[in-house]
């Protein structure tokens, strides 16, 4: 049961298409989870629609478009697209990928291509390639039982549960769970004593930790954004 | 707290029955009257779609040009970031049509509105054009696999969605100004919340709290409680 959601002004961004492109990529994959955000999506893009369709900045359109049109539609003889799978819902052939959003399983492509960089005893990182270097998208594993030492956040960071759960002072977190830290939040999250738990991490600064120990790793969090 | 349910209510006196186009400035006096033609029409454009996906029909492609490209580069020419020319917005708008003609076969009546499914097409293409311009290597992640335009797999029932659709058309037409505004500049104008708040020079949690009254007089059910923590942020 998924508790924790994109907010409304979030989901808002993401239909109207305003959202940073690795903020949408959490969004979308936490619908992947949610059936409710999905519903939610549809009606706010349902508003969009008739927002376009009273859009009252319309433009005059020199009937010559049209014309031009259908000549590369006839140039290309386009084929009409049959009804299969959009790129981004190929099957996941590796089965460790299965279950993970397609948005995931695409980044990832190939497990053995995942590069863990070990920061502290229970927490590895391995980034991800997006095609943007406004944020740093990567996978974080918290091993099992394990604790992530207290840190802070400098800029916006989401954080999605792929696998596994995780607790904070605030809450236990399960796959599908989309949070959002703001700059300033303090958290020091432990996995579920069970498994490892994997997370989807959208960050724009990257985290810095509080404590001293912390401070000395921080340098090997600058991952760069790939 | 208080204050913002001083914000609210304050919004709430200022209601008068200012129609939704006033606030936009360059208002074409049509604009009433295409909202009743649409209503009535909704339905022939969802028609129209399905022509051109099952047979390619080139009459109903023709129609559906002509409602809806001017709209489409209108939206194109609305946007922020988008410095361009007529020329540049015809060109994004055969684009748009062209994943129209292709990918009609695709739309699901009993789903989406025409429009709905339509808006979903131009606002891939209008990210399409950002992600390129900002230089995103675009080819690692498509704007489908991050934006999906497929619809919610359980279907909402068709008579339902119409209604939802006349609900929202209708409450559209009665919101407050301040309200209308930023469902404006947020769907049209293409900005987030913040940016809308430093040019409206207003708090950021004024603006979000405008855009949930807005959705919540459109009844554009909200399933989640929105917490205080959430509007100031
Ligand atoms: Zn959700």
């Amino acid at each position: 049961m998924i508790k924790y959601h994109p907010n409304i002004n979030t989901l808002t961004e993401y239909a109207s298409g305003s959202l940073d492109t690795a903020a949408a990529i959490a969004v979308s994959a936490h619908m992947h989870f949610c059936h409710q955000c999905r519903k939610q999506t549809q009606d706010l893009q349902l508003l969009g629609g008739t927002m376009l369709d009273n859009n009252i900045a319309v433009a005059d359109i020199d009937s010559s478009v049209l014309h031009s049109l259908m000549q590369k539609i006839d140039a290309v003889d386009t084929k009409v697209e049959t009804k299969v799978q959009p790129a981004g819902h190929k099957q996941v052939t590796d089965a460790s990928l299965a279950g993970l959003p397609p948005v995931v399983a695409k980044m990832i492509g190939n497990r053995n291509k995942l590069k863990w960089k070990r920061l502290t005893k229970s927490l590895q990182i391995a980034p991800l390639t997006t095609g943007q270097s406004r944020a740093e998208v990567s996978l974080h594993k918290i091993s099992a039982g394990g604790k992530v030492m207290q840190h802070d956040h400098r800029g916006q960071e989401y954080t999605l549960i792929l696998k596994g759960s995780f607790s904070d002072e605030s809450g236990v977190y399960q796959p599908g769970d989309f949070l959002l830290k703001q700059p300033g939040d303090i958290h020091s999250p432990y996995a579920a004593a069970n498994r490892d738990c994997i997370c989807l991490t959208v960050v724009e600064a990257p985290v810095r930790f509080t404590s001293l120990l912390g401070k000395l790793l921080n340098p090997f969090l600058r991952l760069s954004p790939a | 707290m208080a204050k913002l349910l001083r914000e609210q209510s304050s919004e709430v006196s200022k209601t008068d029955s200012s129609h939704f186009n006033k606030v936009i400035g360059e208002i074409k006096p049509a604009g009433e009257q295409r909202l009743q033609n649409t209503a009535k029409r909704t339905d022939s454009w969802s028609l129209d779609l399905v022509a051109i996906g099952a047979r390619q029909d080139r009459e109903a492609f023709a129609r559906f040009f002509q409602h809806f490209a001017p709209l489409i580069k209108g939206y194109f020419l609305n946007h922020q970031g988008m410095m361009m020319s007529s020329t540049q917005a015809d060109e994004l708008v055969q684009e748009v049509m062209l994943k129209v003609w292709t990918k009609a076969s695709k739309y699901k009546p009993e789903k989406s509105a025409a429009s709905t499914w339509v808006f979903t097409m131009a606002r891939n293409t209008r990210i399409d054009m950002l992600r390129r311009q900002s230089r995103h290597n675009t080819e690692v992640l498509e704007t489908e696999d991050i934006w999906a335009t497929e619809e919610e797999e359980s279907p909402v029932a068709r008579l339902q969605m119409q209604r939802e659709q006349k609900l929202v058309r209708e409450a559209m037409v009665d919101l407050p100004p301040e309200q209308a505004q930023i469902v404006q500049i947020i769907y049209l104008q293409g900005k987030t919340h913040t940016v809308a708040a430093e040019e409206l020079n207003l708090p950021l949690g004024t603006v979000k709290s405008r855009l949930r009254l807005a959705l919540a007089k459109m009844k554009i059910q909200i399933t989640q409680s929105a917490d205080e923590a959430d509007l100031l942020t």
